[in-house]
């Protein structure tokens, strides 16, 4: 049995090689003791609980600025959520007993993957579109403004250079200052594989629609308006999808609980 | 004429007198006991002969092979609850049944199950009879369907009115061929004539095939199911019925198996004539091989759609069927 | 009587049909509310939402291992890949080896899970056109499969088998020889799948050039597994973003031509072939060792967000995991392919006829369980 016999041989692959590099295989200890102490360290486990020592008290965009230096400088493998307690815990966590573990290159070549895409989109949409870039895992992640949210993704759908075609995944995670609204979006010919993110504030929570250009959108946005209670402004048909019309409270929301 | 036990059994040819009618009511009454049993056993052949194609058993626990397992079916409907939802039609409801299964019944007084005519009427116009009774009962399933006040039963009704009328035209011009070729529509005549010649089967062969699917598509069966096409219409025009009422289109449906048989045998294949057998062992093997057939389309085919079904019935079975009575008329003509 | 204008003897009325959520053809509690105009559909509007259990929400209370159960009910047909995609991001997050066995263990159980899919997809998708038999058929091969997997793990539907590192059991002796006797026996009953049903007159007339799409749709509308590369366009997750260890086999993409009905039907019928492929290469390549990789007895994935997908037996199937480092998922989103896939219903079901409707559901094979989750 060997590896030989066939090697894939499309050109268009996308960025993640198979094996793990040993560096690679270590760092889940070393993360999981971090995580360990970040848990021990917090006193009232809950739903709000690790967001809580995750975000730091700064509003928003300002604290996501201020985390991308910082995580660039330590450690970009997490995702925003991630880099912005990473550049939190050195700080707060003197007994940390080891230094953070070196960066995976993968997630170095995401990340600067992402500052490509984020020059793009600043040339086209101005300096405010983008707010912060990094990497979810090995995918490069930008977060982008919610005003300029689908201009954004349209631009990178109609650039030649890009060509994000296909919508992969659309998520929604409620987070305790805002709801993030997650696409991930390939591109079937070149391989480009990006993640794109957008916020919003928990209440009033409103995100423009990605329906009119991609139509799976549709019913991916409908499920977190149902789910999450993000309005799609613009989109063509925004109702409850997987409850009923009658149903109050929106179930995937941290707060929400059962018995109100 | 007096009366003599000998002519109890031969009403036709004689005045109508009080045994004469006893006699007939007797004899009406044998028939229905036999369609009934045909019935059963054709629906357990059924489900037998189904499953061994798929490779199942079938029935096999009622009974010594599972043979009274239509029997207990038959009970079951028979005793259950015989349910009339809010909001039907229900006049025409209760009667639709009755008049999809009446004809079915009736047009069994013309097929010759035997040499000796017992219980066939010796009727001067049987074959025309056959295709204006059997008619009706597309009154039956299309008032079934519609006073269901069901959206499934209107499709399915609408849809076995359209295929039923577009099929009976096809289904009707098969059948003159075989007249013309016999010069009567005389049904016991037509058996005769094919007595002492080939059966009609070789030089009408075209309208055989013609015969064979149009009386497939007449009487709903696969792939022409598509009045109670399961996976489209739940179960079309009886999705409403039951109990009883709900057997009694299951028995027209069988019985007209059996009457189509009939015909078939009757018109092509020189109905009880045979060599050595006796002649209702010859009719029953011939009835028997046509429904074993229908089963056996029922397990192979997948359904048609109904386009698809009425294009076929009006651009291809009927000019086939036109074009066999033409080339028939003339060689009739010649000979 | 000379009839002066239509419209006054014959009126004619729009009717508003809702197709399930009980329905026979529905595959599941699914519902279409249908407006016809006597057999031509002129508006098609899905409804979905009967079979949500929540399972997202439900997860965020589980531990790793606990979710991997609830996998199996989301594609109640294909639980194995299922269980997969849950443990392939996890175990990418972590940054695991597998062992090798492990590997291939997880490959075959893959695609023989795919094959009974499929299996199911022939039989019912046949039901559906009005061909009883080859439901039971199918049903007969799938069935070996299953009691294989019953051997394997215990279960006949919900396998609950994979572990993050690996499998939970390895296989009991002689399964893998029973796994080998089986691929050559499906083999042949290809061949008589082929002949009952691939040529059939009434069943190509059915189903061909029926519920067509471009790639372009297809991709806009997310659409991927076969109903994607029924258009002709190549995207199949196992050649492009190799995961597990397909690369190491010699397999093709079947690919349709022009996205309809019959090239979804022929293409789950070649993807069979393929996967019995796969399945031997396997055997013949499969060592001894262990099955299960060392991992902690809590998996706690380390902060940040995860993504990665599958190619499932109808599309790609995606486990989309937010960890705040705990040994819950703080969100966890699935990208279910059917639920995709169903969203192009409303503009290929558009003036077609009723008979054509089920036809078509059935090509695109959604699973309800999956579209609810």
């Amino acid at each position: 049995m060997s590896d030989e016999p066939r090697k894939p041989s499309e050109e268009n692959q996308p960025s993640e090689p198979r094996n793990p590099s040993p560096q690679r295989t270590q760092d889940p200890g070393g993360q999981g003791a971090e995580a360990i102490a970040r848990t021990a360290m917090n006193p009232s486990p809950g739903p709000a609980g690790p967001a809580a020592t995750k975000q730091p008290p700064e509003k928003t965009p300002e604290g996501a600025e201020k985390s991308v230096g910082a995580s660039g400088a330590s450690d970009v493998k997490t995702g925003t959520a991630g880099a912005a307690a990473q550049s939190a815990k050195p700080a707060a966590k003197p007994a940390a007993k080891k230094a953070p573990p070196p960066p995976d290159p993968r997630a170095v070549a995401a990340k600067e993957k992402a500052d490509e895409i984020k020059a793009v989109l600043i040339a086209k949409l101005g300096a405010s579109a983008v707010v912060e870039t990094g990497a979810a895992h090995f995918t490069p992640m930008l977060l982008i403004d919610r005003g300029k949210w689908s201009d954004a993704v349209t631009a990178l759908r109609d650039d030649p250079a890009w060509d994000l075609n296909y919508l992969e995944c659309m998520a929604g995670t409620d987070y305790p200052e805002y709801i993030e609204v997650v696409v991930y979006l390939q591109s079937t010919e070149l391989g480009h594989f990006v993640c794109m993110k957008t916020r919003t504030p928990r209440d009033g929570a409103k995100v423009p629609s990605l329906a009119p250009i991609y139509p799976v959108a549709n019913w991916e946005e409908r499920e977190i308006f149902d789910l999450l209670g993000v309005t799609f402004t613009g989109h063509p048909d925004m109702r409850r999808i997987m409850m009923w019309e009658e149903f109050e409270g929106h179930p995937l929301r941290k707060d929400y609980s059962v018995w109100d | 004429m007096t009366w003599t036990w000998s002519n109890v059994w031969h009403w036709a040819a004689h005045p109508l007198s009080w045994p004469g009618f006893v006699g007939m009511l007797v004899g009406a009454v044998l028939v229905l006991l036999l369609a009934l049993l045909v019935v059963m056993y054709s629906i357990y052949w059924q489900r037998k002969f189904i499953g061994w194609i798929q490779w199942r058993i079938g029935p096999n626990r009622v009974g010594p092979w599972g043979l009274f397992q239509t029997v207990a079916d038959v009970l079951k409907l028979l005793i259950k609850e015989d349910v009339i939802p809010t909001g039907v039609d229900r006049t025409l409801f209760l009667i639709a049944p009755i008049f999809a299964f009446v004809p079915a019944f009736l047009v069994l007084s013309i097929i010759p199950f035997s040499a000796h005519h017992v219980f066939t009427a010796n009727l001067g116009i049987g074959v025309l009879f056959y295709v204006a009774v059997s008619a009706i009962t597309i009154h039956g399933v299309m008032l079934g369907g519609w006073s269901s006040n069901n959206k499934w039963g209107l499709i399915g009704g609408m849809r076995s009115a359209a295929q039923m009328l577009s099929y009976e035209v096809p289904l009707g011009m098969s059948i003159v061929g075989v007249v013309l070729m016999a010069g009567t529509l005389n049904l016991n005549d037509i058996v005769a004539a094919q007595a002492h010649t080939l059966w009609y089967v070789i030089p009408q062969i075209v309208g055989f095939v013609v015969f064979i699917i149009a009386g497939t598509a007449e009487m709903n069966r696969t792939p022409f199911d598509l009045p109670e096409a399961e996976s489209e219409l739940v179960a079309g025009y009886h999705v409403e019925y039951s109990g009883f009422r709900f057997a009694f289109f299951m028995l027209t449906e069988y019985v007209y198996l059996l009457a189509m048989g009939g015909l078939m045998a009757t018109l092509f294949l020189g109905g009880w004539t045979g060599p050595f057998l006796p002649g209702w062992l010859w009719f029953a093997i011939k009835v028997f091989a046509f429904i074993t057939f229908q089963f056996w389309l029922q397990a192979t085919m997948p359904r048609m759609r109904q386009d698809q079904l009425m294009s076929f019935s009006w651009k291809v079975l009927l000019p086939l069927a036109m074009a066999n009575l033409v080339i028939t008329a003339v060689v009739k003509a010649l000979v | 009587m000379a009839l002066t204008d239509e419209t006054d003897v014959v009126r004619t009325e729009e009717m508003l049909l809702n197709v399930g959520p009980q329905h026979p053809s529905t595959h599941g509690v699914f519902r279409m509310v249908v407006k016809i105009s006597g057999e031509t559909i002129l508006e098609a509007e899905p409804v979905i939402g009967y079979l949500h259990r929540g399972t997202e929400k439900l997860a965020e209370n589980l531990q790793y291992t606990q979710i991997i159960p609830y996998t199996d009910r989301l594609d109640y047909v294909s639980a194995m890949l299922n269980n997969y995609s849950l443990v392939h991001t996890v175990e990418e997050a972590l940054g695991i080896a597998i062992p090798d066995r492990a590997e291939y263990i997880r490959v075959i159980t893959m695609e023989l899970n795919r094959l009974a899919s499929h299996l199911i997809f022939f039989g019912t998708y046949l039901l559906d056109l009005g061909a009883m038999t080859p439901f039971l058929y199918a049903f007969e091969e799938r069935e070996k499969i299953i009691d294989m997997f019953n051997e394997l793990c215990g279960a006949r539907i919900t396998f609950n088998y994979m572990r993050i590192g690996g499998v939970k059991y390895d296989t009991p002796p002689g399964w893998l020889e029973q796994v080998d006797a089986f691929v050559k026996r499906m083999k042949g009953e290809m061949v008589k799948y082929r002949n009952l049903v691939t040529g059939n007159e009434i069943f190509l007339a059915r189903v061909r050039g029926v519920g067509k799409y471009t790639t372009e749709q297809a991709l806009g509308h997310g659409m991927s597994g076969i109903n994607l590369r029924c258009t002709g366009y190549n995207w199949d997750l196992r050649k492009k973003k190799p995961y597990s260890i397909y690369d190491r086999f010699d397999w093709e993409v079947p690919l349709g031509k022009n996205g309809d009905c019959w090239d979804r039907y022929i293409l789950h019928m070649e993807e069979m072939e393929q996967s019995l492929r796969i399945v031997e290469q396997a055997l013949q390549q499969i060592q001894p060792g262990p099955v299960l990789a060392k991992v902690p007895k809590l998996i706690r994935v380390p902060a940040g967000e995860y993504y990665s997908g599958i190619e499932g037996t109808r599309g790609e199937l995606g486990f989309y995991i937010v960890s705040d480092g705990k040994d819950k998922p703080y969100r966890l989103k699935i990208r279910r392919p059917s639920f995709e896939n169903l969203q192009i219903l409303p503009i290929i079901l558009k003036g077609v006829p009723v008979g054509d409707m089920v036809a078509i559901l059935g090509s695109i094979d959604p699973v309800l369980g999956e579209v609810g989750a």
